[in-house]
């Protein structure tokens, strides 16, 4: 079934995104900006194309499916109901200052009764989109951000560090400062008698008052007190060496799946740590991926995570020859909560990029 | 002929203007501007093919960056600022020491628990889930501001532009924190702001600029090249990089 043109493969990618057991959708082009920024903040906010209405709203060329589509799914009051949702359209960014537009094709499998089962079919879809382009051993990066979120969690150590440690993930730089900071004793403050906790808030009160900053607009004095104790606090009793030299070493794991989850086993069965359920939750999606594509080199990158905080469990991203990202995605349960809904919903799904994929097709068949 | 003239964008007033016009006179190239403050078009005496532009700075940094004009004194946080990728349009040349000011990210003083940015990125991770809002940034510099805190791994805030009197910003209640530029630090602390120990996110200085984008002729790079050449301090061949 290898197509031959770009027509071909285009047909052939229509056909996917409108094969029986799915709903190929198509959320309007122009959209209200704020969902975006109020989802993603300004990092993701600098890629998008803006124009703003004659009494200020902010609106935006589409940049991505997921967003309308989850939204269009709870504010249709489908929450309960299984919905499995493809797109293929274009979507507009700007990078490096400049406007792009691009196409995009995906899945998105909203409130699956099986979770599990849902990625797995995730996976399968982004695997036939890529061999419709006949990109059949593409580079696949794995990433846990379920197994990262268990393990820390089952370390012990205190929910303020665990906090900061979760907040970092996904961003290689600030983990790498935050670990430096963790094994470099110097950098510690010498740790202080925390003051009375009235006594700083009198102090931060004072403070704000003469500044003519409003007490109640921004943040409060407790906190401002609160977080300054906690600092001292943590400050004065770190994470134990033993613990930071383990998330140093979870970190840094990049293998085959095989090899990279025994040896998560391995180190923190070691440590006295169990998180053997969400080992084998990654172990059965990466078995059924190298399944999937038996040709495409998978690797388990234990610190792979993207920067956005609704991603839960598995994510992953295949990439081709070229190293551009042709297919990403995972699991998002918290997605559908950050935007509204009141109980949990499963999500998953995947983009993939088709003018990439249409430039791999052309490399590969000369 | 008129359309090979090197174009030079001067600031068009204040301090900037007067340090600008002092440089280029000290290296015996003085800048007439006949039509007064109100006019925009001058020139460097003995020097028939420049024609010399006078600019707001932001504008200098804008156009310079599109090419629109050839070479050009600005401030060097206007050209970070004006385009992402606005560096890279762009070579300085000289820099011209005067205008010296940090970018720097600032907090409310009582804010005593922020000390450095890994504070900062703490307190956004859990400003929305407290206050039920994003932690809003001050600024002219939107891009500066979203690179550095990116590079912080800063994604929870929003930026709130302000075109003037950022500093007030946080008293006013418009923003919690902001991204200001400074030169002594006095107008800060004056609004009881404290700026962060790793919060400078560049330094500043004005500078002879030349752009990239620009429309070069041999006969324009030859020009350039004795403009700098007059003026000293640049090695010569930068036109070679155009």
């Amino acid at each position: 079934m290898v197509a031959k043109t770009p027509s071909e493969r285009r047909g052939a990618m229509v056909r996917l995104v409108e094969s029986k057991t799915v709903q190929r959708v198509a959320p309007p082009l122009l959209l209200p900006a704020g969902p975006y920024l109020d989802l993603a903040g300004e990092e993701f906010g600098r890629q998008l194309l803006l124009t703003t209405a004659n009494d200020g709203v902010e609106y935006c060329l589409r940049p991505d499916f997921t967003l309308p589509i989850a939204k269009s799914y709870l504010d249709d009051g489908m929450v309960g109901v299984p919905g499995a949702f493809t797109y293929l359209g274009p979507i507009f960014r700007q990078e490096d200052g400049v406007p792009v537009e691009y196409d995009q094709a995906g899945l998105e499998l909203l409130g699956q009764p099986d979770a599990a089962a849902a990625l797995d079919q995730v996976l399968t879809f982004a695997r036939w989109a890529l061999a419709i382009y006949d990109v059949t051993a593409p580079n696949i990066r794995l990433g846990g951000v379920g197994l990262f979120e268990t393990f820390l969690a089952a370390m012990g150590i205190s929910d303020h560090w665990q906090a900061r440690i979760r907040h970092r993930f996904g961003h290689p730089a600030s983990m790498h400062r935050l670990m430096q900071r963790l094994t470099n004793p110097e950098q510690r403050v010498a740790g202080a008698a925390p003051d009375a906790r009235e006594t700083i808030i009198e102090i931060v009160t004072d403070n704000m008052l003469q500044s003519g900053l409003s007490l109640v607009g921004s943040r409060l004095p407790e906190e401002i007190a609160e977080r300054y104790i906690e600092k001292q606090a943590l400050d004065a009793s770190p994470i134990p060496d033993e613990m930071v030299a383990l998330l140093v070493e979870y970190l840094s794991i990049v293998d085959v799946p095989q090899r990279a989850l025994d040896r998560i086993y391995q180190m923190t069965r070691q440590a006295g740590i169990d998180i053997e359920d969400s080992l084998n939750t990654v172990r059965s999606h990466a078995a059924a991926l190298i399944a999937l594509s038996p040709k495409a080199s998978v690797v388990f990158d234990a610190g792979f995570a993207p920067r956005l905080d609704y991603y839960t469990g598995v994510v992953f991203e295949m990439t081709g020859e070229a190293g551009d990202i042709l297919a990403s995605g995972g699991e998002y349960d918290r997605l559908l909560n950050r935007l509204g809904a009141a109980e949990p919903v499963t999500a998953s799904g995947c983009a993939l990029w088709t003018d990439r994929l249409e430039q791999e097709a052309t490399r590969n068949n000369g | 002929m008129a359309d090979e003239a090197l174009i030079l964008a001067v600031p068009s007033k204040g301090r900037l203007e007067e340090e600008t016009r002092r440089v280029f006179g000290e290296s015996r190239l003085p800048i007439t501007r006949p039509g007064g403050a109100r006019s925009y078009v001058g020139a460097i005496k003995n020097q028939a093919g420049v024609s010399v532009r006078f600019y707001p700075a932001a504008e200098i940094a804008r156009e310079l960056i599109t090419g629109a004009i050839d070479i050009g004194v600005t401030g060097s946080d206007l050209i970070h600022e004006a385009a992402e990728n606005g560096v890279a349009r762009v070579v300085l040349v000289k820099p011209l020491e005067f205008g010296r000011a940090d970018v720097v990210v600032a907090v409310p003083d009582a804010w005593i628990d922020v000390t450095h940015m890994v504070d900062l990125a703490d307190v956004a991770s859990d400003f929305r889930y407290r206050h039920g809002r994003w932690l809003r940034v001050a600024t002219k510099y939107v891009h500066l501001t979203r690179k550095f805190f990116a590079e912080w791994g800063i994604a929870e805030y929003r930026i709130v532009e302000s075109a003037g009197a950022t500093e007030a910003a946080p008293a006013a209640g418009a923003a919690d924190l902001i991204v200001d530029i400074t030169s002594s630090g006095e107008t800060l602390q004056a609004n009881a702001l404290r700026i962060l120990e790793d919060g400078v996110i560049m330094q500043s200085e004005a500078h002879l600029i030349v752009s990239r984008a620009a429309d070069w002729t041999p006969l324009k790079k030859a020009q350039l090249e004795a403009l700098l050449s007059i003026m000293g301090g640049v090695a010569p061949g930068i036109s070679t990089q155009l």
